[in-house]
């Protein structure tokens, strides 16, 4: 009972806060490879530049609730213009275009947050401070506190894909663009609006994560890894799958860190992906044919 | 009118060619010999070789007030490593093949360090380590060009474990960051306290930089130590006892923690956390010694800032500068030579000399508990007694194993 409470208990719920942030991000992704068919590699990116906006933000408004607002609508914005200006031009090419495209962008975003902030590591202060003795053990507020933003916020997105036209819309554009484009549908605004929304829910698990991790260029590049193993995990376009991945992969990860040194763990996780595209490549509720 | 012009025109350029004359007299007769900083200026360690300038011009803007080093203006020529063996190399390389230095202060991670070790060898440039301990530095990578005042693992195992032992808890975790100096001092420690009859509960290395430390409390919880002795620095110790201490470990274990775990300067903004941790450090601005106050008040004049441990580099120039004037030449080989065995006063703890046999200078160690973000200190170690024995040539790890010994 005792390693229960002291022991299991804390790793289940770190992997439970680590799962639903990750599953912000992961989800973004997954909507965009479900459009355009090709990973957004800058999507890492995006996430930086979500915990960026949110210090610049914060450094002009002494509020982290108001950078929690102004950063993914920032991105979002930015976003937009990526989407028109750079990624519109190449939807009737080879996915490989779309891949270096944003490779490329990947580059010029975390060479631009170096020039503009430079290298050196930053903190956000949490906006919630303290701890909770609970079950006998003691847990940060604010990690609690992004387990309960996180998942609110996932409940909040399957509400709107499953309950709103704007949603609905989405998710046809993700199964056939062109039957919905036969349908009188403005599908180019319904990709930017995806991308759009793409960007911020990333730019939004930036700032959340970034009392935790800190924030500095190279944050995105860390998190993507995970963020694609989740993807392909859940299955390559599927919205819930990346969601029930990114828990699984966050409780995965952190009980096992309990027989086995964390540097390992990450080696552990890769292999889990490979067996999984080895057994299933299509994931655990991908679409028969994305990779097969 | 016209005349007047005229007269303009030749006073001004009388003016113009006296002032370049007076200047080009100057730069010819003033002579220079340059000296490199090299260590980390960002990123995790910057906070380290930030302040180790601030100790290097210290000494320089003395030195230079009193004519120099042999007559000649000494001139500090800085570089950024990276944090990171690769630049380090090719930063010395440059810093001696470019610049010309006579002397090289770096750098401030022992990877970077013990890679730097190499270069200063080979092109024979002397090497002053006032920051990095890893424990092969004065044993297998040791050379002749090659001198510290920063105690290294060995040192500081010797002059912390035994406390631990007796003061603090015989059942110990030790928390490492995984890189040359974590991994020395972890080590180190292990032997240490095991040899005086403790026993080590577990082990873990976490990377350098590492940003959440959360996945690793699981392991320290499921062995429930008496003491979680930590070896990390810079930013990595910030972080860390941030997050410890948000998971309630703060409270649950008695901490200790290495020489260079965090710099007086980041104390105050963790006091909380950090309250009760038992710290070894060679240097505090907290410490009533009559040296040490005296060196942090001249320190602190200047830069408005505590001096701490890194401040091991003002005594490298000084040491330097010192040889160069005993032997009157910059010559590599005579200031090695001159530097065994040296003595010498007014270094930031005082008198300190440099024990021959290994280059290391010998210094007494204290140790220090963390109290409303303050150094005090409970225990002095004397460094004859912390030095250990030269083993110049000789493998300090021989027949270490990392294994979990379990005690019955």
């Amino acid at each position: 009972m005792d390693y229960l409470v002291a022991i299991l208990l804390p790793q289940l719920l770190h992997g439970l806060v680590f799962g639903a942030a990750l599953g912000l991000l992961a989800l973004g992704l997954t909507v965009i490879f479900g459009l355009l068919g090709v990973m957004n590699f800058a999507h890492g990116e995006l996430y930086m530049l979500g915990a960026y906006a949110g210090i610049a933000t914060i450094g002009l408004t002494q509020s982290f609730w108001v950078a929690l607002i102004a950063a993914p609508l920032l991105v979002g914005a930015l976003g937009v213009v990526t989407e028109v200006t750079t990624l519109r031009p190449l939807y009737h090419r080879e996915p490989l275009y779309g891949l270096i495209l944003t490779f490329g962008l990947a580059l010029v975003f975390r060479e631009g947050a170096r020039q503009i902030w430079g290298g050196e590591i930053r903190r956000v202060m949490p906006p919630v401070t303290g701890s909770t003795d609970m079950l006998g053990m003691t847990y940060p507020n604010y990690r609690l506190f992004l387990l309960a933003i996180s998942s609110m916020l996932l409940l909040a997105i399957w509400l709107f894909f499953t309950k709103t036209r704007a949603g609905i819309l989405v998710r046809a554009a993700v199964q056939d663009a062109e039957m919905l484009d036969g349908l009188g549908v403005n599908v180019p605004r319904v990709f930017t609006f995806s991308f759009a929304g793409s960007a911020a829910l990333a730019a939004l698990a930036g700032l959340l994560l970034a009392p935790i991790f800190t924030v500095y260029p190279q944050m995105g590049v860390e998190m993507i890894l995970l963020a694609f193993i989740v993807v392909i995990l859940g299955g390559m376009g599927s919205m819930g799958g990346s969601v029930v991945a990114a828990f699984v992969i966050g409780i995965t990860q952190s009980l096992l860190t309990l027989w086995m040194n964390p540097q390992r763990v990450a080696i552990a996780i890769f292999g889990i992906m490979i067996l999984v595209l080895i057994v299933r490549p299509r994931g655990f509720f991908g679409r028969e044919g994305v990779l097969e | 009118m016209k005349r007047t012009l005229w007269l303009a025109m030749v006073v001004t350029v009388l003016v113009v060619a006296s002032l370049a004359l007076v200047g080009g007299g100057t730069f010819a007769q003033s002579k220079v010999v340059k000296i490199g900083d090299l260590g980390s200026k960002v990123g995790v360690f910057e906070g380290y070789g930030k302040q180790a300038t601030m100790a290097i011009q210290l000494a320089v803007e003395e030195l230079n007030a009193k004519g120099g080093v042999l007559g000649h203006k000494i001139e500090i020529i800085t570089e950024d490593d990276d944090t990171k063996p690769g630049p380090s190399v090719r930063k010395a390389e440059k810093l001696i093949l470019q610049d010309d230095v006579k002397l090289l202060v770096g750098a401030v991670s022992s990877g970077a360090t013990l890679a730097v070790m190499d270069v200063t060898k080979k092109h024979k440039v002397i090497h002053w380590n006032a920051v990095s301990c890893a424990e092969f530095m004065r044993t297998t990578k040791f050379h002749k060009y090659y001198f510290s005042n920063q105690p290294d693992s060995r040192m500081q195992a010797n002059g912390l474990a035994k406390y631990i032992l007796d003061k603090m808890g015989k059942r110990v975790y030790i928390f490492y960051t995984d890189y040359a100096m974590g991994q020395s001092d972890g080590r180190q420690f292990k032997t240490a306290i095991e040899k005086l009859g403790g026993e080590i509960v577990g082990v873990a290395g976490a990377p350098l930089d590492t940003k959440d430390f959360s996945p690793w409390f699981g392991d320290i919880n499921k062995t429930n130590p008496d003491v979680l002795f930590v070896a990390f620095a810079g930013t990595d110790s910030l972080r860390l006892m941030t997050q410890l201490h948000s998971f309630g470990m703060t409270k649950k274990y008695k901490m200790a923690g290495i020489d260079c775990f965090l710099l007086q300067a980041d104390l105050p903004a963790i006091a909380e956390p950090m309250e009760g941790f038992v710290q070894l450090n060679h240097f505090s601005p907290y410490n009533p010694d009559k040296d040490m106050q005296a060196f942090n008040a001249k320190y602190k004049n200047r830069f408005g800032t505590d001096a701490n441990i890194t401040s091991g580099s003002y005594d490298g120039v000084k040491f330097w500068a010192a040889a160069v004037e005993k032997v009157k030449s910059f010559d590599a080989d005579k200031v090695s030579a001159a530097l065994e065995g040296m003595c010498l006063d007014g270094t930031h703890v005082g008198r300190q000399c440099i024990r021959k046999a290994d280059h290391q200078v010998v210094m007494d160690m204290h140790l220090y508990r963390i109290e409303k973000g303050k150094n005090v200190p409970i225990a002095k170690i004397a460094g004859s007694d912390s030095i250990g024995e030269p083993m110049v040539g000789k493998d300090p790890v021989e027949g270490f194993s990392w294994e979990i010994k379990k005690k019955k």
